[in-house]
């Protein structure tokens, strides 16, 4: 059974519409930074945030009044990819769809705020109002109460492979012949202290860009928003190959673990677009080693030196643009990739048609995964 | 991973086996101490001493003692940086691999709602205190909330696939109910499932917000009930293709013979007052098991004894089942949010083969609104057949399951 991805969307701090946000990543458009200067260790953090304008139209959901950036991030999102698949959702339709959220960090500014009250007056000024919307999975109960989803939604929290696990999990409920489509969305939001926690991890960088395949790795720089895939039984795309991957114990691991993934992927000589999951840390090594070993051959891109590191939504902004990239058989150039690598430039089929991606996902707490989509 | 499902045909339907179990809560640790608290409907719920609860109305929680985790690992540099969800989580896995020992998972699936978060409190503490985080690198990296499932795969030597549901209370019933389809439908043959959560101050002082917790004893289904006491823990069973495991001779504790799941768009922390959400997990589970109401024998209910929680269950328990013996375990033994639908899974099985049904222990008066039977107080001698255990989280999100004692 191949999942068919039917409708895409994301929202991204390069904008929203599918084709507006993949032009500019054709055209080497990078995200505008912000600076978070409210860091109480006194070191300013940058990130990369969705622009208002892009998430203006969740005003319009009464249900999303009080909610948290992360859920207004994740509706549009699904929103958008139910348009995208030209599906209006009834009763007799909503009861056929099952939704699973991909979430890392989850709704990080309105915990910090929550938990901030307590740490400075006391358990009895903590606000009955914000802590429903710390819990994971108010995203994706917003977003089934919009559509009037019913049946199964299910939340799956882990590091930046969450959102192809979510996709694995969205397969395998799809074995039940009583749904017809599955919604996946990751979904992610930043703000100072997420930008500290991972600047003590030693992850971040201070400033942008993000420079992918740099030896040393300099770092990260955080970014926020969703990416939404409609999965289908039908379409033009398919879903060929899903490998949840497993946990790597230390970072040394990660390219014996991505290599074996990678090596159980059948027809690899096949591969054309490999879209990794680099990011300026460790794991821009074993996507490097992998991509040499499996697939020499394949057009390698990464979409994070221009949208940043969104971590759950980071793995279906990847599957986007698989998907894109096959559709348009044109792939962006990676921004800040060392110089002569042949990286930096717009890639294109020229002639040889491209007809499957890979995409790998490597976490940055151990967890892994991959995915071939074949056009 | 195999594939066997057409959707044009309908799926493989694969008998679901527990081989295994593991458990950690208050009521002691290990299912052999899990049992004896069980019989003796012991009240496990304690003073909070972890953090100040002064502000709060709430001062009392069900609580695993630090010294069940002391011996869990070995006492080296990794292990002491570890949250206790992960000692907790190994401490489960280590006994479910004592029973089944070649347990090999394909795929784990377990639920939480907030894994190590007590690190992160004390990270941002440390931030708010001094602007500074000595030890913060260790807390941030061991605070993810999947964290504990990986943890407890690599300490026992273990590496597969792990999928965390994070569906707020649901999600200990959630996992096993998924890793039951992932089986049944023939694409799976063995699924490490289960939950887990610690207590931490914020989960403690949200709750306590909204007035959802009691500063009186937890007394699930009373008429004066006011509130839940939160609680923590892990538990962890191994399922198994039931022809795969009988083949090896493998001991078959239970079988998983029904799951449902349903999503109430009513309000995110309150459940629709009518019970429809419960009520559809609950038709969806007996349906997926091919059971009338009547089969049922006992329901391990979610029973957090809020107001609004029991009443909307109560309902739909008296709607579809009439007076079948109802009991909740979170008397005992606290609201353990993500791993309570595991934990209960765990008891409910213990029942099933022990023949008793648990206590819903505080139990004082009936709701005159609640047509239910409830076993109050003390353990009732039964020979239950099957059970079905529910699960209800914020966010709207139901879960029951069906368990069943082997078919003669």
């Amino acid at each position: 059974m191949s999942l068919r991805p039917a409708g895409l969307g994301w929202v991204t701090p390069l904008g929203r519409t599918i084709d507006e946000v993949w032009a500019k990543l054709l055209t080497g458009v990078e995200a505008e930074g912000t600076t978070f200067g409210d860091s109480l260790g006194g070191k300013q953090s940058h990130a990369f945030p969705v622009p208002p304008a892009a998430i203006a139209e969740a005003n319009r959901h009464p249900r999303l009044r009080r909610a948290s950036a992360i859920s207004r991030f994740a509706v549009l999102a699904g929103l958008d990819a139910l348009r995208d698949g030209k599906l209006e959702l009834d009763e007799v339709s909503a009861a056929r769809t099952a939704l699973v959220f991909a979430i890392s960090n989850g709704g990080v500014i309105y915990t910090r705020r929550f938990f901030h009250d307590i740490v400075k007056s006391g358990a009895s000024a903590a606000s009955p109002l914000l802590f429903p919307e710390t819990v994971f999975n108010a995203p994706a109960s917003h977003l089934a109460a919009i559509l009037g989803i019913t049946g199964a939604s299910y939340t799956l929290v882990g590091d930046g492979a969450v959102g192809i696990l979510a996709l694995k999990m969205a397969e395998d409920l799809m074995a039940d012949p009583n749904l017809d489509r599955c919604l996946v969305v990751g979904a992610e939001e930043t703000d100072w202290l997420l930008c500290d926690a991972y600047r003590r991890w030693r992850l971040l960088r201070p400033e942008p860009p993000i420079e992918p395949f740099a030896r040393p790795p300099k770092g990260m720089i955080l970014s926020e928003g969703a990416g939404a895939v409609l999965l289908a039984r039908k379409g033009d795309l398919a879903l060929e190959h899903i490998h949840a991957g497993g946990n790597f114990a230390k970072q040394t691991e990660l390219v014996r673990q991505l290599d074996m993934v990678c090596g159980s992927f059948p027809a690899k000589a096949a591969v054309d677009i490999l879209i990794a999951s680099a990011n300026g840390t460790f794991v821009d090594e074993a996507e490097r080693a992998t991509a040499a070993k499996r697939f020499p051959t394949a057009a390698l891109y990464t979409a994070k030196p221009a949208l940043g590191e969104s971590v759950a939504a980071g793995g279906l902004w990847q599957l986007i643009c698989a998907a894109q990239a096959l559709r348009t058989q044109r792939l962006p150039p990676i921004l800040h990739a060392p110089a002569g690598s042949g990286l930096t430039t717009v890639r294109s089929s020229a002639g040889k048609r491209w007809r499957r991606a890979v995409v790998t996902t490597c976490g940055l707490n151990q967890q892994l995964a991959a995915l071939t989509l074949r056009l | 991973m195999r594939e066997q499902t057409n959707h044009r045909t309908g799926p493989v339907r694969s008998r679901v086996a527990v081989v295994a179990a593991g458990v950690i809560s208050p009521l002691g640790a290990g299912l052999a101490a899990t049992l004896k608290a069980l019989r003796e409907a012991r009240d496990c719920v304690s003073p909070v001493t972890r953090f100040p609860v002064e502000q709060c109305r709430c001062s009392s929680a069900g609580q695993v003692a630090d010294e069940w985790l002391r011996d869990v690992m070995p006492n080296d540099r990794k292990s002491r940086r570890l949250h206790r969800a992960s000692r907790m989580m190994i401490g489960a896995l280590a006994e479910l691999l004592e029973q089944a020992p070649d347990f090999s998972p394909e795929l784990t699936v377990v639920g939480t709602t907030s894994g190590g978060m007590s690190f992160g409190e004390y990270y941002y503490r440390a931030l708010q205190l001094t602007g500074t985080s000595a030890g913060s690198p260790a807390w941030i990296a061991n605070y993810p909330p999947q964290k504990a499932a990986v943890d407890a795969l690599e300490a026992c030597g273990l590496n597969s696939p792990c999928q965390v549901i994070g569906n707020a209370c649901a999600s200990g019933t959630n996992a096993i109910g998924h890793a039951f389809e992932c089986i049944r439908t023939g694409r799976y043959n063995r699924v490490l499932t289960g939950g887990y959560d610690a207590i931490s101050e914020l989960v403690f002082v949200g709750f306590d917000s909204l007035q959802a917790a009691t500063p009186d004893k937890c007394r699930p289904f009373d008429g004066a009930r006011s509130g839940l006491v939160l609680g923590e823990g892990a538990a962890l069973l191994a399922l198994e293709n039931f022809a795969q495991a009988a083949a090896r001779g493998a001991e078959i504790l239970a079988e998983i013979t029904g799951y449902g799941i349903s999503t109430d768009n009513h309000h995110l922390t309150q459940p629709n007052p009518s019970g429809i959400g419960p009520r559809q997990a609950m038709e969806r589970a007996l349906r997926s098991a091919a059971l009338a109401p009547q089969a049922i024998d006992y329901i391990n209910a979610h029973g957090t004894a809020t107001p609004f929680n029991d009443a909307a269950e109560g309902r739909a328990i008296a709607e579809l089942f009439g007076r079948v013996p109802v009991s909740s375990t979170k008397g005992m033994l606290g609201h353990s949010l993500g791993a309570a639908g595991a934990i209960e899974a765990v008891l409910t099985i213990l029942a099933l083969r022990n023949e008793f049904l648990p206590a819903n222990i505080n139990f004082r008066v009936s709701d005159v609104g609640l047509d239910l039977d409830i076993v109050a107080n003390k353990v009732r001698p039964a020979a239950p057949a099957a059970a079905l255990s529910n699960s209800f989280g914020f966010g709207g999100t139901n879960a029951s399951i069906v368990i069943q004692t082997l078919k003669a």
